[in-house]
């Protein structure tokens, strides 16, 4: 499970969220195209960022990307929009950063992908 | 042993700093976003980026002594990470870096201060006085903070362990979180901190914390990795440094944690 914040809230304002099709096209000499899916259904993207974080939120975080080693470990989500669960997903990047510019005001930012299955 | 210095405070660092972890996976996407992922744990780095204000001549020559001894980003060396927990499995002391004398007994799964239930329950039936102990390679002459969440029913007293220093406290009823802190006068390259029960004693303790400052911070959980990093190194080979006047100067750094190398 993704790691809630001490308000037990998931994401912070401004929140992103991403749906991702793959769509293929081919296009002809004539101008035409072709397109087709790649994808059999959407995957769903959020972009987490978190400001005035405490040292042990960004512990947690800190140790959930351990624990995942990156983007290999996958985890479920739970979509803070509609709440529905998506069972497979990662951490889209290997890297993790935090900036700590006083006590209690962590800052970092993280991506959560949902994988294919 | 080389190892970054602390400033005259006793502090470790100062805001703001940054910290970035980078792991290292091998992925293999298929056209229809299927993935196949290796991890690669040996090729992970750990970056922080350190800003330095206001220094003095004392600490720039400890700063500047470091670098012309590891020359640049050549040799490594020990660094104390300034934002987290020293100790390696701060929620777990039945872990092999947890060194409990035999006869002490350790149950877990008890409810936590944090809402958790990480807590241990440590009792010591025997007549002598028994430790739990966690080793750190760091050096043992700086100034250390050793802090825990600890409670007892009835209230009993504590002893704290840094290095060769144990100071006592009484355990209430209730989660409190006592520290000690200090610095040694030694020159051992490794230092031991934890926590002593005095005969047919028994205490809750959750939390373990140490940190190479002269207080407590917020708690830091911890698994396999703590705060000590022992091949660290300049990211550079400069340093660069502004001096605003007479003992007031000022730099910004990098330092790299690369275990491959």
């Amino acid at each position: 499970m993704f790691p809630t914040l001490k308000t037990g809230a998931v994401m912070q304002y401004p929140a992103k969220r991403t749906l991702r099709f793959n769509t293929d096209t081919i296009r002809f000499l004539d101008g035409t195209e072709q397109r087709f899916r790649d994808n059999p259904s959407v995957l769903h993207a959020w972009t987490i960022r978190l400001d005035l974080l405490d040292e042990a939120e960004l512990a947690t975080l800190d140790q959930f990307f351990i624990s995942n080693q990156g983007r290999f470990g996958s985890f479920s989500f739970t979509d803070p929009w509609d709440g529905t669960v998506y069972p497979n997903c990662s951490l889209e990047g290997d890297t993790f950063g935090f900036q700590l510019s006083g006590e209690m005001r962590g800052k970092t930012t993280l991506t959560v992908c949902e994988n294919r299955t | 042993m080389l190892y970054f210095p602390q400033l005259s405070s006793g502090a470790a660092g100062q805001f703001p700093v940054t910290r970035q972890r980078v792991a290292r996976t091998v992925v293999n996407q298929s056209c229809q976003s299927y993935e196949t992922k290796l991890a690669d744990p040996g090729a992970s780095i750990t970056e922080w980026h350190l800003s330095f204000e206001e220094l003095t001549d004392q600490e720039l020559a400890a700063l500047e002594a470091l670098f012309q001894t590891v020359e640049g980003r050549l040799t490594p060396f020990t660094f104390l990470d300034p934002v987290d927990n020293l100790l390696a499995w701060s929620e777990q002391q039945d872990q092999a870096v947890w060194q409990a004398e035999p006869l002490l007994t350790l149950t877990s799964g008890l409810s936590d201060p944090l809402g958790g239930t990480n807590a241990y329950r440590v009792s010591n039936p025997s007549a002598a006085t028994l430790m739990l102990q966690q080793t750190i390679n760091g050096p043992a002459s700086l100034d250390y903070c050793l802090s825990l969440y600890s409670r007892s029913d009835p209230s009993t007293r504590v002893w704290l362990l840094r290095g060769s220093e144990s100071d006592a406290r009484t355990i209430s009823t209730a989660w409190t979180r006592p520290y000690s802190a200090g610095q040694l006068q030694s020159t051992a390259d490794t230092i031991s901190f934890g926590i002593a029960l005095d005969p047919g004693s028994t205490i809750d303790i959750f939390g373990i914390q140490v940190e190479a400052q002269t207080t407590a911070s917020l708690y830091k959980r911890t698994a396999e990795v703590g705060g000590v990093y022992q091949n660290a190194r300049f990211r550079d080979d400069t340093l660069t440094i502004t001096t605003l006047g007479p003992s007031r100067h000022s730099c910004e750094l990098d330092i790299v944690n690369v275990e491959y190398i």
